[in-house]
């Protein structure tokens, strides 16, 4: 059972550390070496231009170039890889669909249109009809069959059309999993501090970057533990499908002692807040005054807005 | 300055909802400048006590609240929790929750930045300079290990600059090298900054080496403040609360008036006074008998090596090398080419610094893990070949952490989910047994996670033994705890034997290790460095230096009175020395007739 392990110990194990890796070694990346502000502000620009482009050319250069930014910021390869998974499943699904909705609906209906000769040569009993019944329909599954080979065309159509809608769609993803996994989680409150959004939420997404690993770490124990204790399925099932049901179930079952160990850390952790004088913070002009000082928009953050826009304009032109 | 210290006096406090007070009419003064130790059973308040001294109570938990608490001249009742803080520094138990931003910078400037201090990041740097931090400075805090973490979040309260340092149970969650460690820094703290420190503490022997007041909570009320010499002495008192004084003055107490105690008639509390109390009876009986009972290394070896011989290995660990990819360090290989077996009998103990393989090599044997390189079978099953699960029909892994264990809402039904999933028969039958067992028949149906720690372990074995085990594999089971659920746990490993074929335990905690163990391994660079009994592996200096490990004060003793080998427990030191200051008293008389080594009975057992 290598290949089981090789599924759920050791890439489980490079899997987390690529993630860490995406979410919290950012010294690298370049979208860190900004002020906060101003790649909050071009990503919400960013969020938006995708949407003014309709032809598949010039979306799927940004993509490239989305792509390039994602590179740059070191998100993990494994995110990257589920995200395209999903988009391009999701286009293939459109591919099968379409023609077999087409045929089924084809077929179906050339059965429907002989229903009564059909049921007539049964009623009657004569064996000659018995065979013309079995020429329908073998004449509704051909034409089944035709109707889905041609529509697939049809149905590379459908999705032609939806490949730009798909591109924008990837593009944003690409760009803001870019910029969270690029910017430290200092970096982003502070920036979010200034721009007004309120303490308490900022706190919180430093507070989940903190104990994020931890969770982690947590969670893959639990299961372990669930593992321990349980009995694998003796039949495993086509593809093994019966453990892999299995180890989906002990996945979801470990997240309720989680949530309750997560809940009673929380006790401390309030505590722990008062001593260290956070509500009093809350209000103090002083205490937000230093959070958010040493921030200074400069001309790499203007010349990195203004060049994005200018690809984004040479773009428009030249395609 | 008189006004500066802590007074209570005559304080009474319920919780609210709670059904009695938890402190009544307690008093006590802290004078600036001391290093006190509170010590107290478990529930006596003690903890309670100490939150009163920074306004937790009763501005955070607001119950009923009589006397007066003055905290450097200011009532707590006319401040908050804030503006104590700033005088009260707080180092919870639960350190690791304490820690509430992701680097250990941010971490320590959080509080200065709360109250808008201008230097915030001068005094970050100073309390990081101070404890040895500063080149930890940008890493993340789940990246640091447990004893970085405690010193951190002490940092975070050194930022701030107070004037009274607390310290709850520092000794509870590190293991005894980081603990000692925090500890040296905590003296630090006390000699060249005259911070006034406190600690909780329940491990005596820290007591004995670092504090010197002590404070005795007793039943909500304080019982007496003594300096430590006096505490430690006062045996019944300590006892009757749970706490276990220090090995030697256990041993001094174990022997005749003149031999135990020092020219000030008081028994030694740390091992130097030992050495000079006890130093006369050790030179002056003949120094062939003067050996530390453990004669039976010997026949033990012997054992082991004919048994070897004999049975089929439980586990073989065949040229086995394992590793995990780190953030910032690669590929991490914890194990390189380790033979290993292990056999029906065998109480191993797994000794070694932090990281040299001793939870990665259970892990292996559990099968969660995979070796790289090499095989592992466990009871003629290859474990890269079989599930976890399957393989957990005989073998269990009792987790460093007794949460990770708890998946159900009772002690009950936690006990009961491995033989309910295997359609196992009578399961109530089976689970009421081992409750019984267990004596955890009173808490089968709470919640294990909201249990004391001492109380999870007891129930995270119970769990253990329902599955009715071949071999039993348990990590750190003493890690964080007090004396006396150590001694519980002693007590659950020896019941459990008679039940099990190979325990092995995974151990800081070396007084467990002499107590119980029949073969030690000491792991280090990826492989085992010494496979004998604890006999050997104690009075070898090299190998427990290898370890990183404090050897118990009765091994240390032993090599400081110059026995031949040391002594592994209290009883056999206490015999050893009676024997030698009456083989002199006979000797004295006239009658020399000693066998050397003779009668000594092995305090190994």
């Amino acid at each position: 059972m290598k290949y089981v392990d090789a599924l759920t110990d050791i890439s489980v194990a490079d899997i987390k550390v690529d993630l860490m890796r995406t979410a919290y070694d950012n010294e690298d990346a370049l979208l860190n070496s900004f002020d906060p502000r101003v790649v909050l502000l071009w990503t919400v620009l960013f969020m938006i231009i995708p949407w003014l482009f309709y032809d598949t050319l010039p979306l799927a250069i940004l993509l490239a170039a989305a792509f390039v930014l994602a590179a740059l910021s070191q998100v993990s390869k494994y995110l990257l890889a589920l995200l395209l998974f999903g988009q391009v499943t999701n286009v293939g699904f459109f591919v099968v669909l379409v023609p077999l909705i087409g045929g089924t609906i084809r077929a179906v209906g050339h059965l429907g249109e002989n229903a009564g000769r059909v049921v007539a040569g049964v009623m009657a009993g004569d064996a000659s009809v018995f065979a013309e019944t079995g020429t329908i329909v073998a004449a509704a599954v051909g034409r089944g069959i035709h109707t889905a080979t041609t529509s697939q065309e049809v149905g590379i159509d459908a999705v032609g059309a939806l490949v730009p809608f798909f591109l924008k769609l990837t593009i944003i993803s690409v760009i803001s999993l870019a910029v969270f996994s690029a910017m430290s989680p200092q970096k982003l409150s502070k920036g979010m501090l200034r721009l007004g959004v309120p303490r308490q939420l900022t706190f919180a997404i430093a507070y989940g970057y903190r104990m994020m690993p931890l969770l982690v770490e947590e969670y893959h124990a639990l299961i372990n533990s669930f593992r321990l204790r349980s009995k694998v399925p003796e039949k495993q099932g086509l593809f093994r499908w019966r453990y892999f049901y299995y180890l989906l179930t002990l996945s979801v079952k470990a997240f309720y002692p989680l949530i309750f160990n997560v809940a009673k850390r929380a006790r401390v952790t309030v505590e722990a807040m008062e001593t260290k004088g956070f509500s009093r913070s809350l209000g103090d002009e002083q205490s937000q005054t230093l959070r958010t000082e040493g921030m200074m928009v400069r001309t790499r953050d203007v010349t990195f807005v203004f060049g994005s826009l200018l690809f984004v304009a040479a773009v428009w032109v030249f395609t | 300055m008189s006004s500066n210290n802590i007074v209570v006096e005559n304080l009474t406090f319920q919780y609210p909802g709670g059904n009695e007070a938890v402190l009544r009419d307690a008093s006590v003064t802290i004078e600036p400048g001391e290093f006190t130790a509170v010590v107290g059973g478990n529930g006596s308040g003690k903890t309670t006590l100490c939150k009163t001294f920074n306004g937790l109570i009763p501005h955070f938990f607001e119950g009923t609240f009589d006397g007066r608490v003055t905290v450097a001249g200011t009532d707590t009742r006319e401040s908050d929790v804030a503006e104590l803080s700033k005088t009260v520094g707080y180092v919870f138990q639960d350190f690791e929750n304490q820690l509430v931003q992701e680097t250990v910078r941010d971490d320590v400037e959080f509080a200065p930045l709360n109250y808008g201090l201008d230097d915030y990041a001068e005094r970050a740097t100073r309390a990081l300079e101070t404890l040895g931090l500063d080149h930890l400075e940008d890493r993340f805090i789940w990246e640091l290990s447990g004893g970085q973490q405690h010193l951190v979040a002490l940092a975070g309260v050194l930022a701030m600059d107070p004037e009274f340092i607390f310290v709850d149970e520092p000794a509870a969650q590190l293991d005894p090298r980081n603990a000692r460690e925090t500890y040296e820094q905590l003296r630090r703290l006390n000699e060249k900054q005259d911070k006034t420190v406190i600690v909780i503490e329940h491990h005596s022997e820290f007591i004995a080496d670092y504090c010197d007041e002590m404070v005795l909570v007793s039943d909500g009320g304080v019982a007496w403040k003594e300096p430590v010499e006096v505490g430690l002495n006062r045996l019944d008192d300590l006892l009757a609360h749970d706490i276990h004084p220090p090995q030697v003055t256990q041993i001094a107490d174990g022997l005749p008036t003149e031999v135990g105690t020092l020219p000030s008639g008081r028994y030694p509390v740390t091992v130097d006074e030992a050495a000079t109390a006890f130093q006369p009876a050790a030179t002056r009986g003949s120094r062939a008998a003067v050996d530390g009972g453990a004669v039976a290394t010997g026949t033990d070896a012997a054992e082991l090596t004919e048994r070897e011989r004999d049975g089929d290995a439980v586990v073989t660990m065949r040229d086995v090398g394992h590793g995990y990819p780190t953030l910032r360090e690669g590929y991490n290989r914890v194990l390189d080419g380790l033979d290993l077996e292990l056999y029906e009998g065998d109480r191993v103990a797994l000794v070694g610094a932090n990281g040299s393989g001793k939870s990665t090599l259970l892990r292996l044997i559990t099968g969660l893990a995979s070796p790289d390189r090499g095989t592992v079978t466990v009871l003629g099953r290859d474990t890269s070949e079989t599930l976890p699960e399957q393989l957990a029909d005989d073998t269990v892994y009792i987790h460093q952490n007794p949460e990770e264990m708890f998946v159900e809402d009772t002690v009950r039904k936690d006990v009961a989910y491995y033989l309910e999933n295997r359609d196992a028969p009578n399961v109530d039958e089976r689970v009421d047994e081992i409750l019984a067992y267990l004596d955890l028949e009173h808490l089968a149906d709470r919640d294990g996670r909201l249990m004391s720690l001492g109380q999870q372990r007891r129930a995270s074995l119970g769990i253990g033994l329902a599955t009715d085990p071949t071999v039993v594999l348990l990590d750190e089971p003493t890690g964080s705890l007090d004396l006396q659920s150590r001694r519980e746990v002693t007590g659950m490993l020896r019941k459990a034997e008679s039940r099990v074929e190979t325990v092995v335990v995974a151990s800081h905690d070396l007084q467990l290790v002499a107590a119980w163990a029949n073969r030690v391994l000491v792991m280090g660079e990826g492989e085992v460095l010494a496979d004998a009994p604890p006999e050997a592996v104690f009075s070898d200096p090299n190998l427990l230096a290898a370890t990183d490990l404090r050897q118990p004060q009765v091994v240390e003793l032993s090599r400081r009175l110059g026995l031949k080998s040391p002594a592994l427990s209290t009883e056999s030191m206490c015999e050893t020395l009676a024997r030698s200051f009456e083989d002199d008293a006979l000797a004295d008389g006239g009658v020399a007739d000693v066998s050397p080594g003779g009668e000594s009975s092995g305090g190994t057992r």
